[in-house]
C-alpha cells in the first residue's frame, strides 16, 4: 500500500474509533457493497484485536443473559406446526429490528409531509407506503408504493453501488407470516413493479426489504444476504 | 485479564450453531467471552448500564447475524470483539462526549505540521502476551502509542486525547496516523 491509501486510512480509523458518529453511518453504509473498504476494515480488526486482552474483565449482571435469553425466545409458531426456531425467525423479533423499524416510521412520516411538493405519488393516492432505510441508518434508500389494487412499485431514491457477481432481491414478509416471500430481483436505480397476485392483500405493518445477495438471487428462496435496505408499510387512506 | 488461548474454545464453532438456531450455543459464548466483552464495552462507554446495553444488543447482533459470519474474513471470536466495539462506539459517538464538528473546523485552522513527539509519559502498561503487536507498539514513540491506546481501549475522540495529553490536536491526530502506519508497516 502508498503511505496515503484514503481507503485504509478509513478504515484505520473506523476500526480506531476516532470518526465521528456520522462519518461512522457513512462507512457503515459502505460496508456491505464495498469489498475493498471491508477488507481493510477486517484487516484493521485483526491488527488491533489483541489490544482487548489489556482490558480488566468486568462481571456482567445476572439479570443480563435473563434479558438476552428473553429476546431470542422463539416467537410462537401458527398453526401448531413446530420448528425449530431459526435466526431469520428470531432476527423477525430482534431489538435492532425493531429500532430499525422506529426509525422508519419516522423517516415515513417526514416523506409524506414532503408528498405534495414532489408529485412522487400523484396522481392518485397510494393505499400504503413504506419507506426503505438502510439498517443503520435514517436515509431513505427506496419507496415503495401501492399503484391499483394488487401492484407493487419500488422507486429507488439514490442509487446503490453492488459488486459485481451479486443481485439486489426485494423482499416481503407480514407478522403472520412464517417466512418472507421474493418479490423479485431488483436492478440498483432501477423502479421495479412487481404484481402482487400470488400474495395476500398488502397489511399495515408489512415487512419490505431489500437484500445484498448471490448473482441472480438467493439460492435458499430465502434472504442470505445482508439487508441493504427495510421498512415496514404504512397505511396512508 | 488474560489472553484467551484460541485452542480452549471453538468460536466459529459456536457461531454455526448459533446461524441454525442453538441457543444454548450463544450461551456458551455469553459464559466464554461476555465479561471480557463488557469489559471492552465499558472501558468505551464508561458506563455499567450502558454497557449492559451495548452488550445485550450485541448477542442480539451476534445471535441474529451468525448465518452471515464467514470465517474466510476472520476467526469468530474477532467477529464478536468487533460487533461489542462498534455498538458501543456507535453509543458514545451518538451521545454527548463527540465534538467533531469542532475537531473539523480547528483542524482547518492548523497546518499539517506537528511538533516533534516530547517527553511524555506512559499511560499503559503493554504486555508481552499481546503478540506481535506488543514488539510493533513498544517501536513507537510514547505520544503515538499512548494515542492509539486511548482510542481503541478507551473510545476516545481526537479531542479528548488532545485534553488527555495536554497536547495540540493537530499532534494528535498526526501522531495516530504516523502511529497506524507503522503499525501497519511492521505488523505487515
Amino acid at each position: 500500500m502508498t503511505a496515503h491509501d484514503p481507503i485504509d486510512e478509513l478504515a484505520a480509523a473506523y476500526v480506531l474509533g476516532t470518526l465521528s458518529a456520522e462519518r461512522r453511518r457513512e462507512v457503515q453504509a459502505r460496508l456491505p457493497t464495498d469489498a475493498a473498504l471491508r477488507d481493510a476494515v477486517d484487516g484493521w480488526e485483526g491488527r488491533l484485536l489483541p489490544l482487548t486482552a489489556l482490558v480488566e474483565a468486568v462481571e456482567p449482571s445476572p439479570a443480563l443473559w435473563t434479558r438476552i435469553e428473553n429476546a431470542i425466545a422463539p416467537a410462537p409458531i401458527r398453526q401448531g406446526v413446530s420448528t425449530q426456531a431459526s435466526p431469520w425467525q428470531t432476527w423477525w423479533s430482534s431489538l435492532g429490528f425493531w429500532r430499525a423499524v422506529a426509525a422508519t416510521g419516522f423517516v415515513a412520516a417526514s416523506v409524506v409531509a414532503l408528498l405534495p411538493s414532489t408529485g412522487l405519488f400523484a396522481p392518485a393516492a397510494p393505499q400504503y407506503m413504506v419507506v426503505l432505510v438502510a439498517p443503520n441508518g435514517t436515509a431513505p434508500g427506496w419507496i415503495v408504493q401501492t399503484s391499483g389494487a394488487n401492484t407493487l412499485r419500488l422507486v429507488p431514491l439514490g442509487t446503490t453501488n453492488v459488486p459485481e457477481q451479486r443481485s439486489l432481491q426485494f423482499w416481503t414478509k407480514a407478522d403472520d407470516w412464517n417466512a418472507p416471500v421474493s418479490l423479485g430481483l431488483v436492478q440498483p436505480g432501477q423502479p421495479l413493479e412487481v404484481k402482487l397476485d400470488q400474495l395476500p392483500p398488502l397489511v399495515p405493518n408489512q415487512l419490505f426489504e431489500i437484500t445484498l445477495e448471490p448473482y441472480n438471487g438467493s439460492p435458499t428462496g430465502r434472504p442470505t444476504g445482508p439487508i441493504l435496505y427495510i421498512g415496514r408499510s404504512v397505511k396512508l387512506t | 485479564m488474560r489472553l484467551p488461548d484460541p485452542d480452549a474454545f471453538d468460536h466459529d464453532a459456536a457461531l454455526a450453531a448459533c446461524a441454525r438456531g442453538d441457543r444454548a450455543a450463544l450461551r456458551r459464548l455469553y459464559e466464554q467471552e461476555g465479561r471480557y466483552l463488557l469489559g471492552v464495552a465499558l472501558r468505551i462507554v464508561r458506563d455499567r448500564a450502558t454497557a449492559e446495553d451495548v452488550l445485550h444488543d450485541a448477542f442480539m447482533n451476534i445471535w441474529t447475524r451468525a448465518a452471515t459470519f464467514d470465517a474466510r474474513r476472520g476467526a469468530g471470536r474477532g467477529w464478536m470483539y468487533g460487533i461489542v466495539r462498534h455498538r458501543a462506539l456507535d453509543a458514545v459517538r451518538a451521545g454527548a462526549r463527540t465534538v467533531s464538528a469542532d475537531e473539523d473546523q480547528m483542524d482547518a485552522l492548523r497546518a499539517d505540521d506537528p511538533p516533534a513527539a516530547p517527553d511524555m509519559a506512559e499511560a499503559f502498561a503493554l504486555r508481552a502476551d499481546l503478540g506481535r503487536l506488543d514488539d510493533c507498539l513498544a517501536r513507537l514513540d510514547t505520544p503515538k502509542r499512548n494515542c492509539v491506546l486511548y482510542a481503541y481501549l478507551d473510545g476516545c475522540t481526537h479531542s479528548e486525547i488532545a485534553e488527555r495529553l495536554g497536547a495540540p490536536l493537530g499532534s494528535v491526530k498526526a501522531w495516530i496516523r504516523r502511529g497506524l502506519t507503522s503499525l501497519r508497516e511492521c505488523l505487515a
